[in-house]
């Protein structure tokens, strides 16, 4: 057994060192063997395969589109493809504002719910110098009449040396009416009228002073009394909301 | 003729995008108008004699009456 195996070695090596030095050669042979695969195949495949691009010829021929080809310059159909495209774009547009705007109108208040929203308010029972408070959506209206005095008073504070830098005339509509939420702008208390350092409104809850005008002039609060929508429909009538 | 029309409407609309765009957004606009309107009218048209503008004049003086 021993001089057999020694012969398969030495033939081995031989061979790979053959394979080594002429690797060129062996190239071919494998090329070789391949193409006698492959065309072996051919061979076997010829009878019933038929290449559908062999009869067309010359590959590179346009086909001939002159039966689809539009018979005048083709303006016509740009400007068919553009206005459709167009009215398309204008009817999606005006469906998607349509759908928006019914959204909001759905989601905002409706008219009889407004209705009731609004308080109205005879100022002819209120004198001079007198504070009235009523009830409007769950929170306290302060109305005030005021007095001459009162609103210069109002008017010849600074405003730039206000927490809140806001001038008389933007707060009031008649200038001897004043119409305020009375809730304490700090954390929702109702401030106390006719009291405080200011001659105005004082919360009692945090020490915060309001004006005469329902400015904060001195404590916690960050900003003067909030004024609701209100308006005089006639005269000695308000309506708030 | 056509062909003329059309040119000077492609030119006119259609060559830059900011026309295009602006005649998409009018005819978007007075689509709805008339979209809205039309629908309108077919409301009140299925609805006739039903609508409180319809009957008001029966009861237009009571309700003023009242007030």
């Amino acid at each position: 057994m021993a001089p057999l195996t020694n012969a398969s070695r030495a033939l081995a090596r031989s061979s790979l060192r053959s394979a080594a030095t002429a690797s060129a050669s062996t190239t071919p042979i494998r090329a070789a063997a391949l193409s006698t695969t492959t065309s072996a195949q051919g061979a076997s495949a010829t009878s019933s395969y038929e290449s559908p691009f062999k009869s067309a010829g010359n590959t590179n021929k346009i086909p001939d589109f002159k039966k689809y080809m539009s018979k005048g310059s083709g303006g016509g159909n740009q400007i068919f493809g553009y206005f459709m495209v167009g009215t398309l774009g204008a009817i999606s547009a005006a469906g998607a504002k349509s759908t928006i705007t019914e959204f909001l109108k759905n989601m905002s208040a409706s008219a009889d719910v407004l209705a009731m929203a609004k308080v109205e308010v005879d100022l002819a029972a209120i004198p001079e110098g007198k504070n009235v408070v009523i009830k409007w959506r769950g929170k306290p209206i302060f109305i005030r009449h005021r007095t001459a005095a009162e609103i210069e008073e109002a008017n010849k504070v600074t405003v730039a040396s206000l927490r809140d830098p806001q001038a008389d005339d933007d707060r009031v509509k008649k200038p001897e009416w004043l119409v305020m939420v009375g809730v304490c702008t700090h954390l929702g208390c109702v401030p106390i009228g006719e009291a405080g350092e200011y001659g105005g409104w004082f919360c009692p809850c945090h020490g915060s002073h309001y004006d005469i005008s329902g400015r904060i002039r001195k404590g916690p609060a960050p900003l003067n009394l909030e004024i609701p929508s209100y308006d005089f429909p006639e005269e000695d009538k308000l309506v708030i909301g | 003729m056509a062909s003329i029309a059309s040119s000077s409407l492609y030119n006119a609309l259609f060559r830059r995008n900011y026309t295009m765009l602006g005649a998409v957004f009018v005819g978007a606009f007075t689509f709805e108008m008339w979209y809205g309107s039309t629908m309108d009218k077919i409301w009140d048209k299925n609805n006739r004699g039903r609508q409180w503008k319809d009957i008001r004049s029966k009861y237009a003086e009571d309700a003023e009456e009242e007030e």
